[in-house]
């Protein structure tokens, strides 16, 4: 289902202050996508959420969740959280610790009045599913995280919901559970076919996940885009700088050729990928990611974008060395290959991928 | 979240700060006014005269230094003795360690009063058993102890307050670093040595917390006072109170107050300075590492002989009270236990106690106190907590401090300060007015164990059911009320057996018609009417046990329903 969400602020107060929490916010969510909320903490994403499951109330604007209004400021509309037939995992999982992993499975179904028998079949149906099929009976605090974490999505998916939000489910995992877990919620959200808001401040966690991932900044959405769109070709220079290591480097367009737009920046003049929406003499930020600056070895008098450069310092992070380079008082990181013979105090000759080098105007 | 909730929310909060703020501050500001006044009756004009009579009364400094004396022995010997229990426990392999727990909760079971009485018992001068056996066996003239005295009140003390000490030590020296007691013995320190040089030093501010809570417990203390202190002349702050308001011709209600001014002062004082204190324990043990478990040092030889001292004291904190209460409420009077002692047994004086009007009346009061006393202080507690844990404005803050604040009032004085408020009420001499008084003195009992239950109620839980198409009611009935219940059973608890054996506040509030138990039993010690008191202390532990007892399986009846309805 579809979720329309009309110029919605909210504000909170707290020690007096006036603290804007969501600022005008328009979002259309798609139906059956995997949704991303990403921004930084007190961005305000998790109260766009809250919002939606209503959780919170808005100070003003309109949310309908397909067809229904639940929100409306003007026509005076509030749907209970209750009544608007969503699912929710919650950051802490929310598991009751009073019942049992079959009374919290079975708990949406039991508000219904279902009948029992089809109540059990269907809680089994769902365990199977998350992968905790015989855990009926263990008291639901007896759980590790990773699988509280499921008996929370199995909790979620019972009432079979056109919609399921998701506010940072796998931060309290550890790191290498998380990984495992979001590739299985990949899978499991692919299957069903569900549209499912995500709520996170993990940038691989929402490029890994996504369908669309929209981009938060002080209670206003920033930009929005499929993860290669928000990763490689965001105009943003907040968007570049959260979404990955970035190098952002000041500039002026000095002229618009054919293929490039070329910049003069402090560290000599750069070929860029082209960039319309600027003009000769603009200030402009130049965002190349380290993994698109190559060590050049041999000649370097051929090729555009050379610039000579003193190693500052090397780290060894595994699968590469990530480097420092000093180049005319500008510092870019770079990612070396391990085989790569440099040192500490080296000069070197790097080529910056002229694809890859953005500018951003914002 | 929406506005209906909210209005009542806020409505909450002031009236809630009113009903505690009357609890609490009433009798403070009665207890100023009274001591500035002429006498109980005259309220109106402002007069030193009462703080001159008190202050200048040559006995006073006698009484101080008595005081003085009293509290911080005691306070060595429950400190010394908790510090003693909780290393072995902690840092040991000493064997049976279920005892140490038993240690740290039975004691609070059994009341104060009857606690002293089995000491007396045991060690009074005229027939004490132990002084009557010692004098038997090693054929002696006079008895060798003197329970009678200050030493045997510091010692009485000392013990009853153990367990309140060892609760404040156990766990400060489960959560401290042991890195730094290993890098201490990497140095090439002896086990002793690095007790003494490093454990002890960075357990300070947890042991002179327990040193300062035990000061300020056994400075309200009126229970060993009365029973231990007065029948040898000895008499401390609390006592010296109650001598001003219970005996002699005139009670002075007027003087009491100014008495009662400077004890309020003192236990204010010190209970500032032990939430200092227990801010800056808790400080160090935020610092140390996670909770791996120790490597626990190896007694040897010493282990059975250690042990043996720790069964010796369970054996005396829980069995022996019992057992000579018991003893001395089936033999006519107070005999060493031979085959003479046992074929003279009775249940003359539990039958004395079933026909005395006053004794069934007491145990009915009681019986009732705890039993309503308990449900309207714990039906407070949760309103109180709710506020505390989840309103948390402002004001919540406000209610918070004020209803912890009566933890730092002796009860005699506040009882003080209640009789110069009832006084001027219909309430006087009802058994209203014992109940409100109770409820305002142990409110903090209740409020402990409910906060914590609704700290444990994340609001996500609350949330999480709503999401799930739970309507407010629904989840208040299936998410909230069932996550409460062990802390409203415990709370409950707690209350009711305070409120069964209460002593200090009532000895100022019962009047004839509404004698409570623990009242009574002063007055069958006063007469010296051993054999009788026994009888009806044996009654009241088992009410204090039965209340537990049903509330416990009443709490777990209901949380299991819960479980079981799919």
């Amino acid at each position: 289902m579809e979720i329309r969400i009309k110029s919605v602020s909210k504000d909170f107060f707290s020690e007096s202050k006036r603290i804007k929490a969501l600022a005008n916010v328009d979002l259309t969510i798609p139906a059956n996508q995997i949704f991303t909320l990403l921004g930084p903490s007190g961005c305000g994403k998790t109260t766009l959420l809250r919002c939606i499951v209503g959780l919170e109330t808005p100070d003003s604007g309109e949310i309908a969740i397909g067809e229904e209004i639940v929100y409306s400021k003007e026509k005076n509309i509030f749907v209970p959280p209750e009544k608007r037939g969503l699912s929710m995992v919650f950051q802490t999982y929310a598991i009751w610790p009073h019942m049992t992993v079959f009374d919290n499975v079975a708990y949406p179904l039991q508000i219904r009045k279902e009948p029992k028998e089809e109540i059990r079949s269907k809680v089994e149906k769902t365990l199977q599913f998350v992968q905790l099929e015989g855990f009926e009976n263990r008291p639901a605090t007896k759980l590790s995280g990773g699988q509280q974490q499921r008996v929370a999505l199995a909790r979620a998916l019972i009432p079979e919901p056109k919609v399921i939000l998701f506010d940072e489910p796998l931060s309290n995992l550890d790191a290498k559970l998380r990984e495992e877990t979001r590739k299985e919620l990949r899978s499991f959200l692919t299957e069903l076919k569900i549209t499912a808001v995500y709520v996170t401040h993990d940038r691989i966690e929402a490029l890994s996940l996504s369908d669309t991932i929209a981009v938060m900044k002080d209670g206003r959405i920033v930009d929005i885009g499929t993860p290669k769109n928000i990763y490689f070709d965001s105009d943003h220079r907040f968007v570049a700088d959260f979404i990955g290591q970035a190098n952002l480097i000041d500039g002026k367009v000095m002229a618009t050729e054919d293929s490039y737009t070329i910049v003069d920046s402090s560290i000599g003049t750069i070929a860029c990928q082209k960039s319309p929406t600027t003009s000769v003499g603009n200030a402009v930020t130049i965002c190349i990611r380290p993994e698109f600056i190559r060590v050049v070895e041999g000649d370097t008098s051929e090729g555009i974008n050379i610039f000579l450069g003193r190693v500052e310092s090397l780290l060894f992070v595994g699968d590469a060395y990530e480097g420092e380079i000093i180049i005319a008082d500008t510092r870019l990181i770079i990612r070396i290959e391990p085989t790569t013979i440099v040192e500490e105090g080296d000069e070197i000759a790097l080529s910056l991928d002229p694809d890859h080098c953005f500018v951003l105007s914002k | 979240m929406n506005s209906t909730m909210f209005n009542t929310r806020t409505a909450l909060t002031p009236s809630l700060i009113a009903i505690v703020g009357f609890l609490t501050v009433c009798p403070v500001v009665m207890l100023v006014f009274g001591s500035f006044s002429e006498g109980i009756g005259a309220f109106g004009k402002f007069t030193l005269e009462k703080y001159i009579q008190s202050y200048t009364d040559p006995e006073f400094a006698k009484i101080i230094i008595n005081t003085i004396i009293f509290t911080i022995g005691s306070a060595f010997v429950a400190t010394l003795l908790a510090l003693f229990l909780a290393y072995l426990n902690t840092r040991t392999n000493i064997p049976f360690k279920f005892l140490f727990r038993i240690i740290s909760i039975i004691p609070m079971m059994i009341p104060h009063i009857l606690f002293s009485v089995s000491w007396v018992l045991l060690l009074n001068p005229s027939n004490g058993l132990i002084n009557l056996l010692l004098r038997q066996v090693l054929n002696l003239q006079n008895s060798p102890f003197n329970i009678y005295s200050l030493r045997g009140m510091i010692l009485v003390e000392g013990l009853l307050d153990l367990p309140i000490a060892y609760l404040i030590l156990a766990p400060a020296m489960a959560a401290f670093d042991v890195s730094l007691e290993e890098s201490s013995k990497v140095s090439g320190a002896s086990n002793l040595r690095t007790l003494t040089r490093v454990t002890l030093p960075v357990l300070r501010p947890a042991i002179l917390a327990s040193f300062i809570l035990v000061i300020v417990r056994s400075l309200a203390s009126f229970a060993v006072p009365s029973i231990v202190g007065m029948p040898g002349r000895i008499y401390v702050l609390s006592t010296h109170i109650y001598r001003i308001i219970a005996t002699g011709f005139a009670a002075d209600f007027g003087m009491a107050a100014a008495v009662g001014m400077s004890a309020l002062a003192a236990s204010i004082s010190l209970i500032y300075l032990y939430r200092y204190l227990t801010s800056e324990s808790e400080k160090y043990v935020t610092i140390s590492s996670r909770g791996y478990r120790p490597a626990l040092i190896e007694l040897k030889n010493a282990k059975y002989p250690l042990f043996g001292i720790v069964a010796l004291l369970s054996f005396v904190l829980i069995v022996l009270p019992v057992l000579v209460l018991f003893y001395t409420s089936l033999v006519p009077y107070s005999m060493v236990p031979s085959a003479k002692a046992f074929s003279m047994m009775s249940w003359k004086h539990w039958l004395e106690v079933l026909s005395d009007p006053i004794s069934l009346l007491s145990l009915k009061n009681s019986v009732f106190l705890g039993v309503v006393g308990a449900t309207l202080g714990v039906i407070l507690s949760i309103f109180v907590s709710y506020v505390i844990v989840k309103v948390r404005t402002r004001a919540a803050g406000l209610l918070e401090s004020l209803s912890f604040l009566s933890f730092s009032f002796p009860g005699i004085v506040i009882g003080v300060g209640f009789m110069w408020f009832f006084v001027r009420t219909p309430l006087y001499a009802t058994i209203w007015s014992l109940l409100i008084g109770y409820i305002a003195t142990y409110l903090p009992y209740g409020i402990r164990p409910l906060s914590s239950a609704f700290i444990q109620i994340h609001s996500h839980l609350e949330e999480s059911s709503r999401v799930c198409g739970g309507g407010t009611l629904y989840t208040l009935r299936r998410i909230v009320i069932p996550l409460l219940i062990p802390g409203i059973v415990s709370g409950w608890i707690l209350m009711a057996t305070m409120f069964v054996r209460e002593l200090t506040l009532s000895v100022v509030l019962s009047r004839p018609g509404t004698e409570v138990l623990a009242v009574q039993i002063l007055r069958f010690a006063e007469d010296g009417l051993w054999g009788t008191l026994s009888a009806l202390g044996i009654m009241m532990i088992f009410i204090s046990t039965t209340l537990v007892v049903v509330a416990s399986l009443i709490g777990m009846k209901l949380t299991k329903v819960e479980e079981t309805s799919q």
